[in-house]
């Protein structure tokens, strides 16, 4: 008995089960979208003098609301519409989701506790992140509804805008550290300064680009409530809406994960603590910080911001932010020649 | 765009820096509702709420059904019952009076305001549930037994808003 326990247990904390399905995998994906989910009506409450979600535990503020949003939308009945792509409705959300989450595979939580190892691992992640919005696509168009189809071609629109930036300020890094490997990034880091004080720009560049392409305000674009209902979730409803909702939070997590790896020393500095299981859990507790006051910033920002139109958030994309993330090339180039004298 | 400032980037660049300062600065500003059903605030005078009808003031006039915009009130023909008896006699005349329907009322007081004799008036009541459409329907018998009251698990605090001249509104206890 003890031996089958035992069994199960090393099973579920070798790499390559413990980082897809418990952290930075799907278990935590969810817990962080529980907590997000809250703390962003809260805040936004907060910031407009309201209370925001209060009555389910009210002792820590509506702190479970969003178990209850769950709960709801699970025993609501997911309806498909008559003249909607059956296999394209059905299977968009659940597609869109796990490929929301499927990058944090290739994110390592510590020098030697990752499930996938490769020079090219930002890559990976980078890439396997931009899958998401093409599913967003299929969900518009197969949804059989003008909002729907407006809402895909705004997120095939903005996917160019986002995307490529955001690959080049990624990848003025990878310049800067002189490898794609995240694990050798931390390393480089510990040893040098966080990325964000030797590239400020290209940080800048990526946090506002990560609002772009995972929907936050001020770029909740493609779902729009006020002018085209919901975008691509227009039709949705039940537990496939709950899916839809959830992607983009899922990806906001994954990309603050690589945006605490890439800018902000990752699980660097350690705090000197010791006690049993430290080696795995307290890397990963560092970076799960870093990755949760990122994404506390992004969704801070619907409380200050309204909605950019797409041609004002396009035009950032591509004036600004396209040229600032060459730009960023350029200066970590310009570091890296300095440090070299 | 006006003010040609908007055009330099760097102007724009401090305005979203400006932006996000004043959020975080309502961040830590005190909330400026109140958590209603344990806490409720007083209402000013004149406030529009629920309408009682006296009904024996009433002169069957029809102003009230005539005037409203929502055709909420609405004259039923009903035969009044002599004060003490149980059932109105036969030989009594059929009279109109206003009932009143409170799923299409939009509270406008142009009732109160037209009624001569004074017969309509509001309450401050304006938080009531109900379970069904026919419950907020109310024939003149039952509009004239009073406006509906709102029900609270608990007492709740009541609180009088105030002017501040830092934050706006704020609240003091009532009593
Ligand atoms: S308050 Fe206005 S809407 Fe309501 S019954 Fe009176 S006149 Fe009609
Ligand atoms: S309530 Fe007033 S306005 Fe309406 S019928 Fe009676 S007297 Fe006339």
């Amino acid at each position: 008995m003890m031996g089958l326990l035992e069994w199960i247990l090393d099973l579920l904390l070798s790499p390559w089960l413990f980082v897809p399905l418990i952290y930075p995998g799907l278990i935590s994906a969810f817990a962080v979208l529980l907590f997000i989910i809250w703390f962003e009506r809260k805040l936004a409450a907060k910031v407009q003098l309201r209370y925001g979600p209060l009555y389910v535990l009210k002792r820590l503020g509506g702190a479970i609301q969003l178990v209850a949003d769950l709960l709801r939308y699970l025993f609501a009945e997911p309806i498909v519409p008559d003249q909607a792509d059956r296999l394209a409705f059905i299977f968009g959300p659940i597609l869109l989701f796990a490929s929301s989450y499927i990058a944090a595979i290739a994110i390592p939580i510590s020098y030697d506790f990752y499930a996938f190892r490769s020079e090219i691992s930002l890559l990976v992640v980078l890439g396997l992140n931009t899958l998401a919005p093409a599913f967003n696509l299929v969900i518009g168009w197969g949804s059989n509804n003008k909002f729907g189809l407006i809402g895909g071609l705004r997120e095939g629109f903005l996917i160019t805008a986002d995307e490529i930036p955001m690959f080049v300020s990624a990848l003025a890094m990878a310049v800067l550290y002189g490898t794609m490997d995240l694990v050798r990034m931390v390393e480089l880091q510990s040893e040098w300064l966080w990325g964000i004080a030797l590239n400020p720009l290209a940080a800048v560049t990526f946090f506002v680009l990560m609002l772009l392409s995972t929907s936050r305000f001020p770029f909740e674009i493609v779902e729009a409530e006020s002018e085209i209902v919901m975008g691509p979730f227009t039709e949705y409803s039940g537990i496939l809406y709950g899916l839809t909702m959830g992607a983009s939070y899922v990806k906001l997590y994954v990309l603050s994960l690589l945006f605490a790896i890439l800018f902000l020393g990752g699980w660097e500095p350690l705090p000197p603590l010791e006690f049993p299981g430290s080696w795995l859990i307290l890397p990963g507790a560092v970076l799960f910080l870093k990755a949760l006051v990122i994404m506390c910033l992004s969704v801070f920002m619907r409380a200050v911001y309204p909605r950019y139109r797409i041609d004002q958030a396009l035009r950032l994309a591509w004036h600004y932010l396209f040229p600032a993330s060459i730009l960023s090339v350029f200066l970590s180039l310009l570091v890296l020649s300095g440090w070299s004298i | 765009m006006t003010d040609r400032r908007w055009s330099s980037p760097v102007f724009r660049l401090k305005g979203h820096l400006d932006a996000i300062l004043t959020g975080a600065k309502y961040l830590i500003t005190p909330r400026a509702t109140v958590r209603y059903p344990e806490e409720v605030i007083e209402l000013p005078e004149g406030y529009r709420g629920f309408i009682e009808y006296k009904k024996d003031i009433c002169i069957s006039c029809g102003l009230c059904a005539t005037v409203c915009p929502a055709n909420a009130m609405k004259m039923y023909v009903e035969r009044a019952a002599e004060p003490g008896e149980e059932a109105p006699a036969e030989e009594v005349k059929p009279k109109r009076y206003p009932g009143i329907n409170y799923t299409r009322c939009i509270f406008c007081g142009f009732c109160v305001d037209v009624c001569p004799t004074g017969a309509l008036e509001h309450v401050e009541t304006h938080d009531v549930a109900y379970e069904d459409f026919n419950s907020m329907i109310y024939p003149p018998g039952e509009f004239a037994a009073g406006p509906p009251k709102p029900e609270f698990d608990t007492p709740p605090r009541r609180l009088r808003p105030t002017m501040d001249e830092r934050r706006g509104i704020a609240y003091e206890p009532a009593d």
